[in-house]
């Protein structure tokens, strides 16, 4: 005998499978790079992918994500839609657990829906989760920069090795033309 | 159980005569929204909340419960979209007030946090599916906890038992009287046993002591803020209130002395505490900002010797909301 039964489950949200614009020429863009209060490791490499950034000519802003619930994180949704609209290019991380990551792809998935060329950046065993939480969040093709797992418990000066040596495939996931990007492409 | 819908234990068919038969008896109609759930981003209706909560075994009395507790869990403040994702151990609480506590037989004295047979296993495991296939949680794709928990079974539901507290509801200091859902991000319950103590200090003493551990939610440097909250049993709750008719009360001497010195942390760790501002007078680190966030409710046995604490997750804020 067949039982008929009900759909427990949703479905998932108009999917947008483009990864969105190229980052293009930096020169006069201001990017703004949202980093958070838990991995020193991201601001280290954040630090030297932004030296690397303003070489190139571009305006890089820094962004915390601290507490997002309550009266904090009202204002830090403001300060952040604020940051957004005075930006034209999104680097965001980092996916380094579940909840900073589900923040991350949140993040990266508002500054993508304005349009500007974003990125997220997450260490590779969360990579599963950060398409995942970008495909359910109605957007599979938003660009992922995946840096090595395991990456906090690393000395300053491996992190900072593995920053430089990522670099230029940062720049090209990122859509990056001219200057480091193409001739490492070359 | 194929199609993935279910948590490894057998369900109950949601055909849809017992759907309609569970609609009919929460009294709400199938297509209205009651709230959009991460990471899915999915909208729960009334309607997936029946079928999902016929597959666990519930009834349609618990209807404006499971309604106002899944309202509750989408409030931004409880930041469900972390806490389904997180590496955290985490599971939202179902903490329920005002006389649908008797109407719904939801546990509040002996065995209160698991192993009273009754409805609160079918009411949290429905949730537990909602959060499953509503909202998408799924352990190694959209999850990443390190653990689980238990309670991401059949979910922790249990009430306050007002009528032996000395104070007012937890729900009604929180600005909702009557008939309430609170949820609180709990990372698992764990047991704090006393055999000495016989005054309110000293209760509140070994209470607040053994909050304090140095991996508590409250001590990260990751989270910018966070809550705490503890179960007193009636007998404790008698003594202690004698000393301290007020919960401000009750919850300042609490919040003095869950704290841990600063020299108690390695080396490494003080920088990033002192960076939060978190070092306070003397040199002491508190559990929480405020003694506002530290959470007290009354339930349990009266056997005593026991309190319950229920650990916060991250910045999640505890939310309540009236049962209608």
């Amino acid at each position: 005998m067949t039982i008929q039964v009900l759909d427990p489950t949703a479905s998932l949200a108009h999917d947008v499978a483009d990864p969105g614009p190229d980052a293009g020429v930096l020169k006069d863009k201001r990017i703004a790079i949202r980093i958070d209060m838990l991995w020193r490791s991201w601001d280290w490499v954040s630090a030297i992918w932004a030296e690397g950034l303003r070489a190139e000519g571009a305006e890089v802003t820094f962004w915390r994500s601290c507490g997002r619930t309550g009266a904090e994180g009202e204002a830090a949704a403001r300060d952040y839609a604020a940051l957004l609209r005075e930006s034209d290019a999104a680097i965001v991380g980092l996916g380094n657990c579940g909840s900073c990551t589900s923040w991350t792809i949140a993040d990266a998935l508002e500054a993508a829906a304005t349009g500007m060329p974003t990125i997220a950046v997450a260490t590779a065993h969360f990579e599963g989760l950060a398409h995942n939480l970008a495909k359910r969040g109605g957007r599979s093709g938003l660009r992922l920069h995946v840096l090595p797992y395991p990456l906090d418990i690393l000395p300053r000066d491996q992190v900072d090795d593995i920053a430089r040596d990522q670099y230029r495939s940062f720049l090209r996931n990122f859509g990056v033309r001219g200057g480091l990007a193409e001739q490492s492409a070359a | 159980m194929a199609q993935g819908w279910g948590d490894g234990l057998p369900l109950i068919p949601p055909t849809e005569a017992r759907v309609q038969d569970f609609l009919v008896a929460g009294g709400r109609f199938p297509d209205e929204l009651i709230a959009v759930l991460p990471p899915l981003r999915a909208e729960c209706t009334v309607e997936k909340i029946a079928v999902n909560a016929v597959m666990a075994g519930c009834t349609g009395d618990a209807m404006p419960l499971l309604c106002a507790a899944i309202e509750a869990m989408a409030d931004p403040s409880f930041d469900l979209a972390g806490l389904n994702a997180t590496t955290g151990s985490v599971v939202p609480a179902i903490i329920v007030n005002g006389p649908i506590r008797n109407a719904l037989d939801i546990p509040y004295q002996a065995g209160c946090l698991g192993g009273v047979a009754g409805p609160a296993p079918a009411i949290g495991r429905a949730i537990r599916l909602i959060m499953r296939n509503v909202a998408g949680q799924l352990i190694n794709a959209t999850s990443q906890s390190v653990y689980g928990t238990p309670g991401r079974v059949a979910g922790i539901v249990f009430g306050e038992w007002e009528e032996r507290s000395p104070w007012a509801p937890l729900a009604e200091r929180r600005g909702v009287a009557g008939d309430a859902v609170t949820v609180y991000g709990a990372m698992g319950t764990a047991n704090i046993c006393d055999v000495v103590a016989d005054s309110a200090d000293g209760f509140l003493d070994i209470i607040a002591k053994s909050m304090a551990y140095p991996g508590a939610n409250g001590f990260l440097t990751s989270s910018a803020f966070s809550e705490t909250l503890c179960a007193i049993n009636p007998v404790w709750a008698e003594v202690i209130a004698r000393s301290y008719p007020d919960m401000a009360d009750v919850q300042a001497y609490l919040w003095d002395k869950c704290a841990l010195p600063i020299d108690w942390w390695r080396p490494e760790y003080r920088a990033p505490i002192e960076a939060l501002g978190r070092i306070g007078a003397e040199g002491r680190v508190h559990l929480t900002p405020t003694p506002d966030d530290v959470i007290v409710m009354v339930a349990g046995g009266l056997g005593g010797l026991h309190a319950a604490m229920l650990h916060s997750w991250g910045t999640c804020l505890t939310v309540t909301r009236p049962i209608r």
